[in-house]
Formats: C-alpha cells, structure tokens, sequence
C-alpha cells in the first residue's frame, strides 16, 4: 500500500497526465494509445485494490478497512469513468477531463497512504 | 475551449467545452462527499451530527449538479442553477461558520473552511458553476 508498487502507479498516472495536457495544448483528440495508457493505469489501479484488501486482511492492525475500500474503488472507477465521460466529447476539453480524472490518482493514492499510515 | 459557434441553437450547452470539465470536477466532489458522508454517518455519527448532516447535504448538492449540468436541457439548467446557488450560500457560509466558531466543526464538514481539504474546489465550483450556466444560455 505504501511501498513501490504504490510509487509506480502514481509515476504512470503522472505520465498520463502530461501526455493529456500535451493532446490539449496541441489540440489533439483520443486516440488509440492514449486510451491504452488509461487502461494501463486501470489495471494497475485494480492490482493496487487486489493487493490493498489483501494486504488489510493480513494484517492484524485495526486499519478503518471501509475507509481505505472506498478509496481504492474510488480510484478503480475514477480514471474509466473520466475516459467515457471524454469520449463524448471533439474539443480539448475532453484531454484536460482525462488529466483531471489522472490527477485523482495520486492525489487519493497520497491520501489512502495517509489514512493507512494514521493506524 | 470553448465549443464551435455553429451548433449553439437548441443544442444541450451546459455539458460541452469548458462544462465537460466543470461536470467532471462536479462528479468527483459528488463521489468525494458522497463516500465520505456515507462513512462518517455509518460509523461515528454521534461525534459530529451537525457536521456530517451538512457533508451529506453538500452529497446531495453535489450529485443533483452533476447530473443536471451533464443533461443540460431547460429544466435542468433551471435546477441546477437553484442548487448551485444554495451551493454557494452553504459553502459560503459553513466556510464563514467554521472560521469564527472553529469550536462548532471541530469535526469536519466537507464546506469547512471553505473547503480547503478539497483544495477549495468547493469554494471554486459554485462560482464557476454560475458564470458558466449565464455564458452557456441559449440565444433566442
């Protein structure tokens, strides 16, 4: 929850975030590898919810276990949603709406790793 | 940003150009609130009712937003520019509130000071929100 893999899944998110803000700045549209990137992250984010229960189930630490699932759902549905909610989109908004819903992720990655480390 | 000049009559206007972003900034406080208020009244409700009454409020707020700003239609521009109003006044003055009686939200509302654990998001959104249901109406 707090260690690399964790670190890795808010450098990709960043990544994705620079790459959307770079589709808007040069007025770009949704393409097939920006969408893979975003499915990248989304599988990353379902191994970090994967390993973030498990990890609380083994642990004997009186974690706030509904807390720390709402937040790993939240970042599970999050970046999907931002994509759906893009692709219905034609002008670069729909790239500054994908770096918003990437942003999230580190944003609630830091604030899970939070709750987490207040145990 | 904004979108084309040529498709403006009776096109839904809320929901494009800059208000693809504004609803998706709506959503994530909606989910935001929503999973907070909903965690908070069903494990430590008596601590704070006040505070998490108000966090579910702002949910509520929130939610009705999203989903009447992504419609878009005259009703719905109708609503959400009631809600978003009644957003402002209640971010505006829990945010106030919380500043000079800081004793009274010792337990937080998603509105205290002005919502800076939000990165005051919550501050911004009603303004935005305003300003872009008057420059997204409809020419007649």
């Amino acid at each position: 929850m707090t260690g690399a893999f964790a670190t890795a899944v808010i450098a990709v998110a960043l990544v994705m975030v620079v790459w959307a803000l770079a589709y808007a700045a040069l007025n770009r549209q949704l393409d097939h590898p920006l969408e893979i990137g975003v499915a990248v992250l989304e599988v990353l984010l379902l191994v970090f919810l994967v390993g973030g229960v498990v990890q609380m189930i083994q642990s004997p630490l009186p974690f706030p276990r509904w807390e720390v699932v709402a937040y790993l759902l939240g970042l599970v549905i999050i970046p999907p949603l931002g994509l759906a909610w893009a692709s219905g989109e034609k002008s670069r908004s729909a790239m500054i709406v994908i770096a918003v819903a990437c942003l999230m992720v580190p944003i609630m990655i830091v604030r899970v790793q939070q709750v987490w480390a207040s145990v | 940003m904004s979108s084309p000049p040529g498709n403006v009559d009776s096109q839904p206007m809320t929901n494009s150009g800059f208000g693809r972003i504004l609803v998706a900034l709506y959503a994530i406080m909606a989910i935001g609130a929503t999973a907070r208020s909903v965690f908070a009244i069903a494990t430590k409700f008596d601590l704070a009712p006040f505070a998490y009454t108000l966090s579910a409020v702002a949910a509520a707020v929130y939610i009705v937003a999203t989903l009447t700003l992504a419609r878009g239609d005259s009703g719905s521009r109708r609503i959400a520019t009631a809600c978003i109003t009644f957003e402002l006044v209640g971010v505006l003055v829990v945010g106030t509130l919380s500043l000079i009686d800081p004793d009274a939200f010792r337990k937080a509302s998603v509105w205290s000071w002005f919502g800076l654990e939000y990165l005051l998001l919550p501050l911004a959104l009603p303004i935005l929100g305003l300003w872009w249901l008057r420059r997204s109406r409809p020419t007649r």
